[in-house]
């Protein structure tokens, strides 16, 4: 027998974890080559997440959806571990490994080196944010979990120096209190039903008797806090904007994605355990997210508006993305969901690269740029009558920074031409397709809040763009090297193909909506996995 | 011939073909950018009056491209008379802004950037008048809002046009936003986006519930764009900008957009007393005031933003007025406005680049130096007052008889004449001082001598003026069938029958338009009187209020109370969070079973508990004071649990806890070296602030714990469930996983892929403790040598006998000796405790901590440097064999068809000992051995290698330099 292809399915775990450990003993100096191995593993994992995008996409042409299985140690669920690939899981795989690259070119050209294993840590926390979104069991999803925050200590610590220390320990603390949270939900829940398996779960709850659901509840609200504390939801997420504005920006790029570990949690889950099929506990504290979602787009939209330092401009605009996120997948519709996952997706890919350009346009500013120019908004500089009608050429470098900021900006907020306002588009449009429109005030609110928000996130942006790229502060064209602006143009780049194929995408995203709100053929397809029979016996 | 798909798909992506070229020119390439500029619009132009036929037929041309069809978004382009007109206009314009702008701009601006900006506006335009998709239109909207704040902008270096630019677009793309979400509810309405079927559902969008949402959701779009009261701040400001981008973008179309949606969506949306007060009375306010404002100007650029917003209030109050022949009126004013304004700004560019100023008080006598641009601007602001024989005059004639007709009889509808006939005073009074300040008097002192401009830089105007001249003569030769064409498409069999004569007889019309001109003429003469240097009391419009600073003041002051900094508070939210989450599912139920027999307590069990949470309860206590003694706690807590597991008959819980508890409790104490010292005096004597703060504290982690051991007490005492999967590991344990420990069977085979990633976490936290200890530099205060050992030199140097740093070398002599002692033997159980871990309690993770204790041992006995030198420390190797090990034993699997890390059993024949059977997963589990080994002792030695480079000797060998890099 050879190895097969079925074993694709835990490969995007194994490749980087085979990855990182072989990287772990081999000495700093060899920098050059960890990256070399880290980018083959980072492609490799992408190749094999589209691939499975394929596979996912392609089983089901009725719009059904089929899973595929890995059964660990061939013990099948609910006995043993299962990693399961739907469309959702490989699309988090994929985005996963776009961003994760990104943020790895980045830092090559001088992030890498630092501090001490950082390719093995990326590595890792690649491997833990692929396993995370494969598994199908709900104490392995701890476990990855763990690997990806572990990881996502070190990284937030690389660089060192006080600033970065302090947050990177904020920030362990608060994970570590959610891990404890996340262990004590898992555990309530397993002695309410007697199951880790998040199909077996799914399909045990609606006949979990009166005397035990509470404690299954209150399990899965305290898992449930850990989840939104990973999402960044207020009133949990005040480490967010500080972590996020001072890890290194390759780390900051990748982390973009961590955010987003919180919601798939959410999405997966709850629309597995508490969507319409879930009995007495259906739509269990979906008026907390929606509540909280709100609460999130507006501190989020407080803090754009209260910053001046770009850095937490972009922390602040993944917490929009989050709230709404949370917001907006309560709603409890297949096509909000899809519009949300578009949603996700673009937010993501333009968050990673607006990290990565904030480093650069950085770069070239002197110390103190932005308190002058923000003197010389308020104030004038004196002499404004002797200006001369005569426009000021930008360097190729500014121009080309000046233009990803625009099309950071435009993605962020929402605005058209990009794909940041298809998403908006696709997720107002399927409100305003829900019957009861006159009587249910909630689409009216997340119209508001997603239209709002937007406005905070550009009028926050226009005026950091025009103080870094308009007012004349003496400043040096920053040196770029070509490796750091490849990543940036190619997330960028990627949001506008899918403003222009965004047929296809949103087709894809409905349809994985969709298997999220039907979850019976993921349910089936998980407990009714075959074993693999001993096709031969004898010692190997 | 070309089919109509190409013609409109050209029409629309030549502008941005051309804009992407045009950035890619060089930055001195004048003239090249406006060769490319003029000939795309003439491109455009050509494609657009290839349409004529149709156009003329009243037909709609459409061509339909599919983009998100699932969502109902397809790219229509959709040509009517009324668009295509616009389209015209837009174009026409567009071309001679560029010709003139050629000319405008200094050869030393760096115009690619310019020009590119200006091209994709064009096309930005042109795909409002041409989208047959509401989506689209909005897209498009939203496009033209973007590039008019980079072209506002474009001279960024000044101050007032980077707060010109951002008011704009923050005006304009709230706007936006607005009419976006309008358009989303109409489309909910009429089942689709698309304009047609929109414009067929006209009776069941008036007629719906949410008609008033939709109505004013759109119209605060439409109004914000076309610069009208309460949105109308935004215009003047942006005058900052160029002159040709005013020329074009604030006369004749970003803010016509605004009308022009207004005009396309009467049909359904009008013909309601909403529409009619809210589109009407922003009109009117807009209309009076702009021109009240404009007579106070003394940028000439300002008078023209003011005369601006007044003509474009009285397009909006004409289609406010809500009948046909006032939209017809209204569709004519906008294309005279476009031709009058256009020349005037491009006429008021020529003086500011002739004579260095815009300033009506500094300017004077033009006219003898600038004949020929004076007559022209002289004929545009006759225009821009409704003299006759021009095309103002027209516009505004139909206007005045729109405003005498009767609408719905409100007091709106009466005071109408009166106040139309003022505001058009207004109008000739500011039009009058234009020419009169400007052109006539004594010749002032100019910062440069003002000379005609060349010839090309003049046609455009030239061109627009004799516009504005062969409309006003002979209109229905002229303009007459466009307009026909625009009106029909607008208002479809509703067209009225229109005369655009120029001569109609003494009318009431004509008497208000004599009495405007006559009143404008005496207002201007009372102000001449009126000091017109101060300006009136309008200062608002003026100031330079930073609504962007008092915004961020304001967020700055909610962030504060929304959020937080501080860690404690974080956590003190959390863990409130979390037992709110937990406590609400619970309430109103019963936690446990009504019957349920207790078992009697076993009090020295009890007292194991009560000290256990004594020592827990003081931890916390002793946390903030005395941090040894917190350690030392909180290992009691730890081993009260140890104990718990062991009386609950769980010895592998016990083990793992027990060597655990001893591993952390070490590489903690050796970290608190480190720590800087804490003067306790001042945290004692705490204020009733903070002992408040720390009560709340403990009745919430009482409430915490209490919650959590009911809960768990509730867990405990619930029957076993019958279809578990726990029975199905009792079961299956030595059947299916070959061995009897059913506690490592499940760690290292039933899921061992959760055992592999807890050892990757371990591995990852060792390196990450590295990696930061390598960079970690002490406080200064814990840099000096610890007391004890100074104290031990302290007594060699006074006792001449001893050497220095014997009795740091004697002391606790004898238990080093015992600890030297112990390495073998711990290794030995460590062994042991692995090779039985299937069958009995033990396991790799316990002897790799086993081991892991052996090592410390020995490090503490002997010192890093002693240890080094005599025992190979490679941990970095050994976690990457235990990887190797976990993997190997994992991927054997797939060698033989199964799943990633399937266990096989099979029989060794070992010399000696005999037949051993042998489970797959003694090699996975070595690998845990060899993982959880090398982490601990990676951390070990990132403490240990802190004492030897604080205290750097000279020459201190690392035997791990290498294995650790």
């Amino acid at each position: 027998m050879s190895v097969t292809v079925e074993h694709l399915v835990i490969a995007p775990i194994l490749l980087p974890l085979v990855t990182a450990a072989l990287m772990v003993p081999l000495p700093e100096r060899m920098r050059t080559l960890k990256a070399a191995i880290a980018l083959i593993s980072t492609l490799g994992t992408i190749a094999i997440a589209f691939t499975l995008l394929g596979i996912a996409d392609a089983q089901a042409p009725d719009g059904g959806s089929a899973v595929s299985v890995y059964q660990l140690g061939n013990w099948p669920a609910p006995f043993g571990i299962v990693l399961v690939v739907d469309r959702l899981s490989a699309l988090m795989l994929a985005l996963t490994g776009v961003v994760v690259l990104a943020g790895l070119m980045f830092s090559i050209a001088r992030w890498h080196s630092a501090g001490s294993y950082f390719h093995a840590l990326v590595q890792f926390m690649l491997a833990g944010l692929n396993g995370v979104f494969l598994t199908g069991d709900l104490f392995n999803l701890f476990v990855f979990f763990e690997v990806l925050l572990a990881a996502s200590y070190g990284l937030a610590l690389h660089g060192s120096g006080v600033l970065r220390v302090k947050a990177g320990l904020h920030y362990i603390a608060i994970n570590l209190a959610a891990s404890s949270l996340f262990l004590i939900g898992v555990s309530l829940i397993y002695g309410a039903t007697g199951t880790l398996n998040m199909a077996d779960l799914a399909a045990r709850i609606p006949a979990v008797p009166e005397s035990e659901r509470m404690l299954l509840e209150a399990g899965a609200a305290i898992l449930g806090v850990a989840f939104l504390i990973k999402a960044g939801m207020w009133p949990l997420c005040f480490w967010l904007p500080a972590t996020y504005s001072v890890v290194a920006p390759p780390v900051a790029a990748m982390f973009a994605i961590m955010t987003k570990v919180g919601i798939y949690a959410i999405l997966r889950l709850w629309l597995l355990l508490f969507g319409a099929g879930a009995g007495a506990s259906a739509a269990f504290g979906h008026e907390w997210l929606l509540i909280g979602g709100i609460a999130t787009v507006i501190f989020g939209s407080v803090g754009l508006l209260a910053s001046q330092d770009l850095a937490r401009l972009a922390s602040y605009s993944v917490l929009v993305s989050s709230g709404t996120l949370l917001a907006v997948i309560t709603v409890g519709n297949a096509g909000v969901t899809g519009g949300a996952l578009f949603y996700l997706v673009i937010s993501t890919l333009a968050l990673a690269a607006f990290f990565l350009l904030i480093e650069v346009i950085e770069r070239g500013r002197i110390a103190g740029a932005d308190l002058i120019a923000v003197t010389l908004e308020a104030f004038g500089d004196g002499e404004e009558n002797e200006i001369e009608p005569v426009g000021i050429a930008f360097p190729a470098t500014m121009a080309i920074l000046g233009i990803g900021f625009a099309i950071c900006a435009l993605l962020l907020a929402g605005l058209p031409p990009l794909s940041g306002f298809i998403a908006k588009f696709l997720m107002l449009t399927a409100l305003f397709q829900l019957p009861d429109l006159s009587a249910d005030a909630t689409p009216w609110v997340l119209m508001a809040l997603l239209l709002v928000s937007g406005l905070a996130v550009l009028f926050a942006l226009m005026r950091a763009g025009i103080r870094v790229f308009w007012v004349p502060v003496e400043s040096n064209v920053p040196t770029v090297r070509f490796l750091e602006v490849l990543p940036i143009v190619g997330l960028l780049a990627l949001c506008v193909v899918l403003t222009i194929k965004a047929e296809p995408a949103a087709r894809f995203m409905q349809a994985t909506a969709h298997d999220l709100h039907a979850p019976e053929t993921y349910i089936k397809g998980v407990l009714s996995a075959p074993r693999v029979e001993r096709p031969l016996e004898g010692s190997p | 011939m070309f089919s109509s798909d190409t013609l409109l798909l050209a029409t629309i992506a030549l502008p941005f073909v051309g804009s992407l070229v045009a950035s890619l020119l060089p930055t001195n390439a004048r003239n090249a950018e406006a060769w490319l500029a003029c000939g795309t619009a003439l491109c455009v132009l050509v494609s657009l009056s290839l349409l004529y036929p149709a156009m003329a037929d009243e037909q709609i041309v459409r061509s339909e491209f599919e983009w998100i069809p699932s969502a109902g978004l397809s790219f229509v382009l959709r040509v009517d008379g009324f668009a295509w007109i616009f389209a015209l206009l837009i174009t026409g314009v567009g071309f001679l802004v560029f010709l003139y702008a050629r000319y405008y701009m200094s050869p030393e601006d760096p115009v690619p950037r310019f020009f590119a900006f200006l091209l994709a506006f064009m096309g930005s335009m042109l795909g409002i008048a041409l989208s047959g998709n509401l989506i689209q239109l909005v897209f498009f909207w939203e496009l033209t809002s973007f590039f008019s704040f980079l072209l506002i902008g474009y001279w960024h270096h000044d101050a007032s046009a980077r707060a010109g630019a951002r008011i704009a677009l923050t005006v304009t793309a709230s706007g936006g936003l607005c009419l976006f979400a309008g358009v989303i509810v109409l489309g909910h309405i009429a089942g689709s986006y698309d304009l047609d079927r929109v414009l067929a559902a006209g009776d069941v969008i008036r007629g719906h519930a949410l008609y008033l949402p939709a109505l004013v959701l759109i119209l605060i779009g439409a109004l914000t764009k076309s610069a009208q009261f309460p949105f109308h701040f935004w215009l003047p400001r942006a005058m900052a900008a160029p002159t040709p981008v005013s020329a074009y973008l604030h006369s004749a179309t970003m803010v016509k957009a605004g009308v022009f949606l207004l005009a396309r969506l009467w049909p359904v949306l009008g013909g309601t007393d909403y529409w009619l007060y809210i589109v009407g009375s922003a009109g009117l306010v807009t209309f009076v005031m702009g021109a009240f404002l404009a007579m106070f100007q003394n940028d000439l650029k300002s008078v023209l933003a003011y005369s601006t917003l007044s003509h474009l209030g009285l397009i909006t109050l004409l289609l406010g007025l809500d009948s046909p022949l006032a939209t017809v009126a209204a569709i004519f004013h906008m294309l005279n406005h476009a031709t009058f304004k256009a020349s005037l700004f491009m006429g008021v560019g020529i003086i500011d680049h002739e004579t260095g100023t815009r300033d009506i008080r500094r300017l004077s006598g033009l006219y003898r130096f600038l004949p020929v641009t004076a007559t022209l601007a002289m004929v545009a602001a006759a225009a821009m007052a409704g003299v006759p024989l021009l095309n103002g005059f027209l516009s505004k004639e139909m206007f005045f008889a729109e405003t005498i007709a009767t609408h719905n009889g409100s007091l709106l509808d009466d005071a109408l004449p009166y106040v139309a006939t003022l505001a058009a005073m207004f109008s000739v009074a500011y039009s009058l001082r234009f020419i009169r300040d400007v052109f006539f008097g004594p010749p002032a002192t100019l910062p440069r001598t003002p000379k005609e401009p060349p010839h090309w830089m003049r046609f455009p105007i030239e061109l627009l003026v004799v516009v504005c001249l062969v409309v006003g003569i002979v209109p229905n030769l002229t303009i007459g069938p466009f307009l026909n064409i625009a009106v029909a498409s607008v208002l479809g069999p509703n067209a009225p029958v229109f005369d655009l004569a120029v001569w109609h007889g003494f009318t009431l019309p004509f008497l208000m338009s004599i009495i405007a001109l006559a009143g404008g003429v005496a207002t201007y003469a009372v102000l001449r009187v009126y000091n017109l240097d101060t300006g009136p009391l309008f200062v608002l419009a003026k100031s330079r209020l930073s609504v962007g600073d008092t915004v961020s003041a304001w967020a700055r002051r909610i962030l504060g109370l929304l959020g937080t900094q501080r860690l404690q508070t974080q956590l003190r939210i959390l863990v409130c969070v979390a037992l709110v989450a937990g406590f609400l599912p619970l309430v109103g139920h019963k936690l446990l079973p009504e019957t349920m027999e207790l078992t009697p307590i076993d009090p020295a069990f009890a007292l194991v508990w009560i000290i256990g949470i004594v020592c827990a309860l003081a931890t916390a206590q002793q946390a903030k004071f005395h941090r040894l003694a917190a350690l030392i706690l909180m290992g009691g807590a730890g081993l009260a649990t140890c104990i718990t597991f062991i009386y609950l008959s769980a010895p592998d819980l016990a083990l793992t806890q027990l060597l655990v508890e001893v591993v952390t409790m070490v590489l903690i104490l050796l970290g608190l070296r480190w720590l800087p010292k804490r003067l306790d005096e001042g945290l004692r004597q705490a204020d009733s602030s903070t002992l408040m703060r720390r009560y709340v504290d403990l009745s919430i982690a009482l409430a915490a714990g209490a919650g959590l051991a009911a809960v768990s007490f509730a867990v405990l005492t619930r029957q076993v469930l019958p279809d578990g999967i726990a029975d199905h590991f009792l079961e299956r344990s030595y059947t299916e996983g070959g061995g009897r420990n059913v506690v490592n069977v499940i760690l290292v085979d039933f899921r061992g892929f959760d055992t592999l990633g807890e050892v990757s976490v371990l591995c990852i936290v060792a390196l990450s403790v590295f990696a930061l200890l390598r960079r970690f530099r002490p406080a200064p205060e814990s840099l000096s040598v610890p007391e004890r050992k100074r104290v031990q030199e302290a007594f060699d140097v006074d006792h001449p006998d001893r050497q220095p740093g014997e009795t740091f070398a004697d002391y606790l002599l004898v238990p080093s000796v015992i600890m030297r002692l112990l390495f073998p033997v711990i290794g030995t159980f460590a062994i042991y405790l692995f090779l039985r871990g299937h069958d009995f309690p033990g396991g790799g993770f316990v002897a790799g901590l086993s081991m892991a204790i052996a090592i410390i041992l020995q490090y503490m006995a002997m010192g890093t440097v002693w240890v080094e030198h005599r025992i190979r420390v490679y941990p970095l190797r050994w976690m990457a064999l235990g990887f190797a090990f976990a993997f190997a034993t994992g991927i054997a699997a797939w060698l033989v068809g199964y799943p990633f890390l399937t266990s096989h059993m099979f029989i060794a024949h070992l010399p000696i000992i005999g037949d051993v059977h042998i489970s797959s997963t003694l090699f996975f589990d070595f690998g845990v051995l060899a993982i959880v080994l090398g982490a601990t002792v990676l951390i070990l030695i990132a403490l240990a290698h802190q004492t030897i480079r604080t205290h750097r000797k000279p020459s201190m060998p690392s035997a791990v330099a290498d294995g650790v890099g």
